[in-house]
């Protein structure tokens, strides 16, 4: 029952985020929703995409076969995810900190109870004791910083003062987050190595690109001054 | 600056208190929905009564943590063990302490030792013996079900011998005790209601020479003498399952046979022979032939004057010996009919198959209610009546068993018992004992045996209301109907359910999770707070290098 502990923790989270801005003059609860709205409607465009251009169903990578070509095409489809949190950040007024915050936090939420949600609801309560909702929780932090480091990037790939020097790292870096489940996967695949190795090894290169991007962030909002 | 990050900060500051109290509300609200991991038919234990006495099990429902033989300890434990590692004690001991048991039966009588198979008849006797208020359900043989077992077994026994060592720390003994896999047992769909239709059917039919029938001298055939047939039909047993009914095969095997003979008037002998076929067994004491017999005793003096009944009982069950028992209540007097068929029987078992004959004399207990043979209710109503059966006692465990150790050597023992049967029984109608009726084309052999011995019951399908029409005339069934006041016996619905183990873990488990996730989320909150401290130093670093640029 502890293994819902978490995602019960989360949507607390979302509730007393509720409280908390719907009195708040900055309303970032309010952002929050909309990068939701904004992540379903991303992943109902993605879904069209994949549905009309996709091979077919028999060549999409399952657990047993790692298909590399079918599970690029996959990933390239991701990049629906980088335009619509570009679309979220572009619409979404506020300064600094704060826009980059709600849209990843906003999006992170979205894709955590859209399609995670459901599992934990049904499979977490269940009599049986499973690991695999632990690791689940854990997966969605990493992702929850995963989507904070996304929003962070396009925002400085947007950025026309951005040094020069970092305009190659900064396209680099989405490039690997948009490309992230086929190179991340296909390099546990080879290791293969057990879940929770391949859990800490998400979250280290995770944290990595995050502190990396972070560190570029800082750079640019001191010399801009926000 | 930080205005923003600090209102983020803010909210996890005040958040963090409410949700340490509201998340207990949470988990106590949330319900447990059924997930199966594991999923096993299994049979409940038979439930019926006889005479206002209960039998069985008397309890269906079943959730409960699942333990071994030797760790069960209070009555919220269900233990699960294999049939052959149960003794009666331990059973008795489990029937009155335990929560439940889960019963998985052996694979293969064959391959056990005689020893085994003996224990194993013992402790079925035993269960079967008393009413039991705890819930019982035998699984068939299944390795996913032999492996959970195993691992219950060998995990406590781990447990065991390292506490009796007393070098392990307590710290071990704690991780030990938090890391041990548990199973939760729950049955679903298992019921142990009255079952307001229990009845048991009789089915009747008769051979009588077809010349007479053509006649239309119904006068001149009922004076015929009159040969009763019976046995009966076990339709369950320690669990409520289609069992393999040698007394039926013999009985059917005998009833096409004589059908043969009966068939054409040039060799039908001057006897009627009724063959008479009850759905209760030693279980129910023989109900439905009482029954039968109330009812048609009086009106008929025809069955009264019978020259004998004769009582097929556990006739293949013991397929290792050479000897036949005749049971009666009291010794037939030289002279009569029954002495006679004896000595033709004798005469007969030694010269087809070498096996002997045995009477065994047995008098009724009028005291006991439970009858020990079918014949018994006959001789009752003072009829020439016996059972044969390869038993020599009727405390045989066989007689009722639903184990089958080999199905090949029971059949062909029927085929040999049915085969004397049929000589002998011939010999006797047609008053000479030189020649071999039953052989070539009408020869009782195995093909013709083999099919009667899954017949189902009447009240399954009509087999073997079609059998016996076809094989006899003036085919009738009655049923016997529990009287609704004093219900001489009960039969009980929902025999069978599923069984789902879940794999779960400790109550300690749960608190030490309970424990590292409130430290993880913990130090998440931290993270957050000194957030804009790691931030500060990421732009004195980010400073730096802008500088230097």
């Amino acid at each position: 029952m502890q293994q819902s502990l978490e995602k019960r923790s989360l949507i607390f989270l979302l509730t007393f985020l509720l409280n908390r801005f719907i009195r708040s003059e900055y309303g970032a609860f309010w952002k929050c929703i909309q990068a939701g709205g904004f992540y379903i409607f991303t992943q109902l465009t993605k879904m069209l995409l994949l549905a009309t251009f996709s091979p077919d169903a028999e060549s999409l990578p399952t657990a047993a076969n790692f298909n590399l070509l079918a599970e690029f095409l996959r990933s390239s489809v991701d990049i629906f995810d980088l335009l619509g949190i570009a679309f979220v950040l572009s619409r979404i007024p506020g300064k600094g900190h704060s826009k980059l915050i709600s849209a990843g936090l906003g999006w992170a939420a979205a894709e955590v109870i859209l399609s995670r949600g459901l599992i934990l609801w049904v499979g977490a309560r269940g009599a049986e004791f499973s690991w695999i909702y632990i690791q689940k929780c854990l997966e969605s932090n990493i992702s929850l910083i995963q989507h904070l480091t996304t929003a962070t990037l396009l925002w400085l790939f947007s950025r026309h003062d951005l040094t020069k020097s970092f305009k190659p790292i900064v396209t680099m870096l989405l490039v690997a987050t948009a490309y992230k489940g086929l190179w991340l996967d296909g390099v546990l695949r080879i290791l293969s190595v057990g879940p929770w190795v391949s859990l800490a090894l998400k979250a280290l290169t995770t944290t990595s690109m995050g502190v990396l991007s972070l560190h570029i962030y800082a750079g640019l909002a001191q010399t801009i001054g926000i | 600056m930080f205005e923003d990050a600090d209102n983020f900060a803010d909210l996890f500051r005040g958040g963090f208190s409410v949700l340490l109290v509201t998340l207990p509300f949470l988990i106590i609200l949330s319900s447990t929905p059924v997930l199966a991991s594991n999923e096993f038919t299994i049979d409940r234990m038979t439930q019926y009564d006889v005479h206002g006495v209960a039998y069985g099990c008397r309890a269906s429902n079943l959730n409960l943590e699942a333990k071994s033989l030797q760790t069960w300890t209070t009555s919220r434990h269900c233990v699960i063990t294999r049939f052959q590692d149960l003794t009666v004690d331990q059973f008795r001991e489990i029937r009155a302490k335990a929560g439940g048991i889960i019963i998985l039966l052996p694979e293969n009588l064959s391959i056990l030792s005689s020893e085994e198979k003996q224990h194993i008849y013992m402790l079925e006797q035993a269960i079967m013996a008393q009413e039991i208020s705890i819930p019982v359900y035998f699984s068939k043989y299944n390795p996913e079900l032999n492996d959970i077992i195993d691992e219950i077994s060998t995990s406590k026994e781990k447990q065991e011998t390292s506490k009796n060592n007393k070098r392990e720390s307590a710290l071990s003994e704690i991780v030990n005790s938090i890391s041990a896999n548990g199973y939760q047992i729950v049955v679903s769909g298992a019921s142990h209601s009255v079952n307001k239709q229990s009845k048991i059917p009789i089915i009747q039919g008769e051979l009588a020479p077809v010349k007479n029938m053509k006649e239309g001298s119904v006068e001149k055939n009922t004076k015929l003498p009159l040969l009763i047939v019976t046995a009966h039909f076990d339709n369950f047993g320690l669990i409520n399952h289609q069992l393999p009914n040698l007394d039926v095969t013999v009985f059917m095997s005998l009833v096409s046979a004589f059908s043969k003979i009966h068939s054409s008037p040039n060799t039908s002998p001057k006897y009627r022979i009724m063959f008479l076929l009850s759905e209760s067994g030693t279980l129910l004491n023989f109900q439905g032939m009482k029954k039968w017999l109330d009812t048609n005793l009086d009106e008929n003096m025809q069955i009264q004057n019978a020259e004998f009944v004769l009582c097929i009982d556990g006739i293949g069950q013991q397929s290792d010996t050479d000897t036949m028992y005749m049971h009666v209540s009291k010794p037939p007097k030289e002279g009569t009919s029954m002495s006679n068929f004896f000595k033709q029987l004798r005469a007969t078992a030694q010269k087809y198959e070498n096996v002997t004959v045995e009477g065994v004399h047995k008098k009724i207990n009028l005291a006991d209610v439970q009858l020990a043979w079918e014949h018994e209710r006959f001789s009752m109503k003072r009829m020439p009546a016996f059972t044969l059966s390869s038993l020599k006692s009727h405390k045989d465990p066989l007689r009722s068993t639903i184990f089958v150790e080999n199905q090949e050597s029971h059949l062909q023992s029927a085929q040999r018992n049915a085969k004397i049967l049929a000589e002998a029984l011939g010999a006797y109608v047609f008053g000479n004992n030189n020649g071999e009726l039953f052989s070539g084309a009408s020869a009782i052999s195995k093909e013709l045996v083999k099919p009667w011995l899954y017949i189902r019951s009447t009240q399954v399908n009509n087999d073997l209301k079609n059998a016996f029409e076809k094989y006899l005339k003036n085919v009738k069934i009655t049923y016997d109907k529990p009287d609704a006041r004093e219900p001489d016996f009960m039969l009980y619905d929902g025999h069978d359910g599923t069984l789902n183990v879940y794999s779960v873990k400790p109550a300690v488990f749960d608190l030490f999770l309970t424990f590292v996730i409130v430290a993880y989320l913990s130090s998440v909150y931290l993270a957050i707070v000194s957030f804009p401290t790691f931030y500060d130093a990421i732009c004195k670093m980010s400073n730096n290098k802008v500088k230097t640029n």
